[in-house]
């Protein structure tokens, strides 16, 4: 037998194995590859982290609801093409202006929530009133919503989005760029939703037994609905941030993040059984991702052994969840 | 409403799954404070039964009346709203939170800051504690997972809920099953102490003597009817197993079986 001490250590530990994960492999590389240990690059990492981290936190959400959100990286895409057709001044888009000038900010990002959380709300629709499998539903999603990226831009590009919504991707606060701010903000924003309200409380208790909490009176459905809803919302913002720093959109814009995020949620600590997992753990995926995408450039090695180690990384991430499983059932 | 209307009156309840009739009409009443102890084979019917009374499915016929209002509840949140209690044989808890998560669950304790509603953690453990400190469970600590916990702790959980939670009418689907004997004799303690106040229990159970213990009526049903509404104290255990197996008829049978296997 062991003492509660050890035991709450053992927990501590395994809760945030991540975070320990992200020092270790931080301090290797810090020692390991010349040049990695200098504020520009922390900071590119934390910059990196940005698209695929705030994406991240929907796909986070809906997979600790017990679902599953493979559209969040089409979505980003879709938000991201509607915030450059509506306010680019090149190529396919419109430029709109706004009178004052900064209403653009605010304008634009609820354009982009709006049309991310329509795309979440068919999800959930189809996945709560037709029963349909998440998996699939936001499968189909992810190709049609691309599809539709295609469609409304001709294939095309839009390019200048003006100075006005154009400074958030360009202006650093503290060495670190303002975009990856706001991820950091909407990271620590839904994690005390989360935490601390009733909405983040049933979410995860829905994910844990959803008929236990049928029963005990919570609208599993509707809140089934607004986490999809949420996600596509909160992928919209990704989508917003990512035609900010590109300044402009293009059709393909964004490809590939989806399995970054993914990555970065298992990593992170949630279980694809739903009901466990905690945002932070998912920042501190993503970011550990990013560490090891810039060491590999910075090491100079071709980019597609990039791939081949974050499937790696995936693979070993279940394990880990396997093990700590294991290791918490011999706890108990 | 009035005081005079049974607690609850089942008329003629019917259910079917596809083809397969699981209730075909059943009907009995009883009052505040009431124990009533609802046995049967498996396969009888009384958990679908227990089920609908709870808002968890709907009977495909028939009059659910509580109060004298007839409530055909479509969902255990109506139902719950009406006062109605249940604690299910299949523990109705989320493993995956603490003790305090499971035992205000739908019923957290909150304060709004700007109209967002954030959970009072501190208000919620000490009054978790209070109730199971007093119903004299012992858990080793309030913030552990539920999953950590023993079948009998689970219960013990789930029945402390109801009675902190109190309402009108509690239904217990087979609720001592993973319990030990100390453990079981505190339940039935607790469910005398609750029908005392005025509240009405429904309880399933496979053990005769546990009927005979606290209840103050039992009814059997026996492939999807009742089968036998009796008094506890006019009735004896061999009786109530003729009716649960449909040996013999008597007691107050409700209605002839039209034509017996």
């Amino acid at each position: 037998m062991m003492s509660s001490h050890q035991r709450a250590l053992i927990e501590f530990v395994l809760d945030n194995l991540v975070w320990f994960l992200l020092v270790f492999v931080l301090a290797i590389f810090s020692v390991a590859i010349p040049n990695f240990f200098q504020i520009g690059i922390f900071a590119n990492i934390i910059e990196q982290s940005t698209f695929v981290g705030v994406m991240a936190i929907g796909l986070a959400i809906v997979i600790i609801a017990g679902h599953m959100d493979l559209s969040v990286e089409s979505v980003a895409a879709l938000t991201a093409m509607v915030t450059g057709i509506l306010f680019c001044t090149h190529g396919i888009g419109l430029g709109y202006t706004l009178t004052p000038e900064w209403l653009i900010v605010p304008v634009s990002l609820l354009i982009a929530m709006c049309v991310g959380g329509t795309i979440g709300a068919i999800n959930g629709w189809l996945v709560v009133r037709l029963q349909m499998n998440a998996f699939i539903v936001t499968l189909a999603a992810y190709i049609w919503v691309r599809g539709l990226v295609v469609a409304i831009s001709g294939g095309r590009s839009a390019q200048g989005l003006p100075p006005s919504l154009r400074f958030i991707g360009i202006d650093t606060v503290a060495y670190i760029p303002l975009i990856a701010w706001i991820a950091i903000a909407c990271f620590a924003l839904f994690t005390f939703i989360m935490a601390k309200t009733p909405f983040g409380r049933h979410v995860t208790m829905i994910g844990g037994n959803a008929v236990a909490t049928f029963r005990a009176g919570i609208k599993v459905d509707k809140l089934v609905v607004f986490s999809f809803v949420l996600a596509g919302a909160i992928a919209g913002v990704a989508g917003w941030l990512l035609a900010i720093r590109t300044s402009g959109a293009t059709a393909n814009l964004g490809t590939g993040m989806l399995f970054n995020a993914f990555a970065a949620v298992v990593i992170g600590g949630v279980s694809l059984k739903g009901g466990v997992g905690q945002l932070p753990g998912v920042y501190a995926g993503v970011l550990l991702l990013s560490s090891i995408h810039t060491a590999i450039n910075l090491m100079g090695l071709p980019a597609h052994y990039t791939q081949m180690i974050l499937g790696g990384l995936v693979l070993a991430a279940v394990l880990l969840d396997t093990v700590k499983l294991s290791i918490r059932q011999k706890l108990a | 409403m009035t005081d005079t209307a049974p607690l609850l009156s089942l008329q003629n309840i019917t259910r079917n799954f596809g083809a397969i009739e699981a209730l075909r009409g059943v009907s009995f009443e009883m009052n505040r404070g009431e124990v009533v102890a609802l046995l049967g084979d498996n396969g009888a019917g009384k958990s679908t039964l227990v089920k609908i009374i709870a808002g968890g499915l709907e009977a495909t016929s028939g009059k659910v009346m509580f109060e004298g209002k007839e409530c055909n509840f479509t969902s255990p949140a109506e139902a719950k709203a009406a006062g109605i209690e249940t604690v299910y044989q299949d523990l109705s808890l989320c493993t995956n939170v603490d003790v305090v998560a499971n035992f205000f669950m739908g019923r957290e304790i909150v304060k709004r800051y700007f109209g967002i509603p954030i959970l009072q953690e501190a208000e919620m453990y000490a009054a978790t504690e209070k109730a199971i400190s007093n119903a004299g469970t012992k858990i080793p600590s309030l913030r552990v997972n539920v999953e950590h916990l023993s079948g009998g702790q689970r219960q013990a959980i789930e029945l402390n809920r109801f009675v902190h939670w109190g309402g009108k009418l509690v239904l217990l689907d087979e609720p001592f099953a993973a319990l030990g004997v100390e453990q079981t004799r505190r339940g039935l303690e607790m469910i005398k102490r609750i029908a005392a106040q005025g509240i009405g229990v429904v309880i399933i159970t496979h053990i005769m003597a546990q009927a005979f213990q606290v209840a103050d009526r039992i009814v059997v049903i026996r492939q999807g009817k009742v089968a036998g509404d009796v008094a506890r104290d006019k009735t004896s255990p061999d009786e109530i197993v003729r009716m649960i197996t449909g040996e013999a008829f008597q007691g107050k049978a409700q209605e002839a079986r039209p034509n017996g296997p």
